[in-house]
């Protein structure tokens, strides 16, 4: 069914309906399919049995930490948010999913990196400069098999 | 991200008035910002991670920000009224007299402010940005310096 191009008579006003293009989804129904969705997954998948799953467990923590601190000045303040360590807690396995991140997106990733692996492949004079942080981590990544 | 997420870290900001200026980025932060670095992140980490002015101390207290100002040419001042002929700079502290943001006067009076990686503001009133966290607390220093060519 479309409504495409549709017109609705509300109170005796004419009103075209042009934020309906070739669906006749709404907000209402993307929210509601946005919850059946997440209910069905998380009755397929426990939220336990998610939490295993290294790939889901960081994105998660990624999210709750992005929220939380993007507005903070301070990369040591940052880092030290409960998400960000339990990154870091997650070892090795988290190097690479911190680095197709960097590949994806700027951010605050070095404390991580670092923390983790012991070691930091930025030339002291690139200090600051994110965009050279994340090519010499990228690098290194490659170099270590990561990436 | 949208002015209502930062309205709601910054509970006064809209009362105060306030307009957002860049894109959001992690590529500087406002120490950078209020000392006209747009390229930097600027911070006195202890995994010297990022840059800071190798003449100044590493570490994250209110002397050694004022002192990477005054070695920009800054002097601490009483106000921070729009004076012709300077610019000034503020630092806010938190509860513990952390370091928490610093911002720039610009000529027409208002504020030029990097929200962390966030984007970068102009606000009217230095209130805007004060306030318990995620606010950045209270300003405690002001500075000031001749702008060149005046």
């Amino acid at each position: 069914m479309t409504y495409a191009g549709s017109v609705l008579f509300a109170s005796g006003t004419k009103t075209r309906m042009q934020d309906i293009k070739d669906t006749a989804e709404g907000k209402e129904s993307r929210i509601i399919q946005k919850k059946y969705d997440s209910s069905v997954a998380h009755y397929l998948t426990p939220y336990s049995r998610q939490w295993n799953n290294p790939v889901i467990r960081f994105f998660t923590l990624k999210v709750q930490w992005q929220v939380d601190t993007s507005m903070l000045s301070s990369v040591a303040e940052i880092a030290m948010h409960p998400a960000y360590q339990q990154i870091i807690g997650m070892g090795p396995i988290a190097i690479p999913l911190i680095l197709s991140e960097l590949k994806r997106k700027s951010g605050h990733w070095y404390w991580a990196l670092k923390s983790i692996a012991g070691e930091d492949p930025v030339m002291p004079e690139h200090r600051g400069n994110l965009k050279k942080m994340a090519e010499a981590w990228l690098k290194w990544g490659k170099e270590q098999g990561y990436v | 991200m949208s002015k209502e997420s930062i309205e709601v870290y910054f509970r006064n900001l809209s009362r105060s008035g306030y307009s957002i200026t860049s894109p959001a980025t992690p590529e500087y932060n406002c120490i950078a910002w209020a000392a006209g670095n747009a390229e930097l992140w600027w911070e006195p980490d202890p995994q010297f991670l990022y840059y800071w002015p190798p003449q100044i101390e590493r570490r994250y207290t209110l002397e050694a920000y004022k002192r990477t100002y005054e070695v920009l040419g800054y002097k601490i001042c009483d106000n921070s009224v729009l004076e012709i002929g300077f610019e000034k700079i503020v630092l806010y502290i938190n509860e513990y007299g952390r370091p928490t943001h610093a911002a720039r006067q610009l000529i027409s009076g208002r504020w030029t402010s990097k929200l962390g990686s966030l984007e970068d503001i102009e606000h009217n009133t230095l209130e805007g940005l004060s306030g318990s966290h995620p606010a950045y607390g209270i300003v405690a220093v002001i500075l000031k310096r001749p702008i060149k060519n005046s």
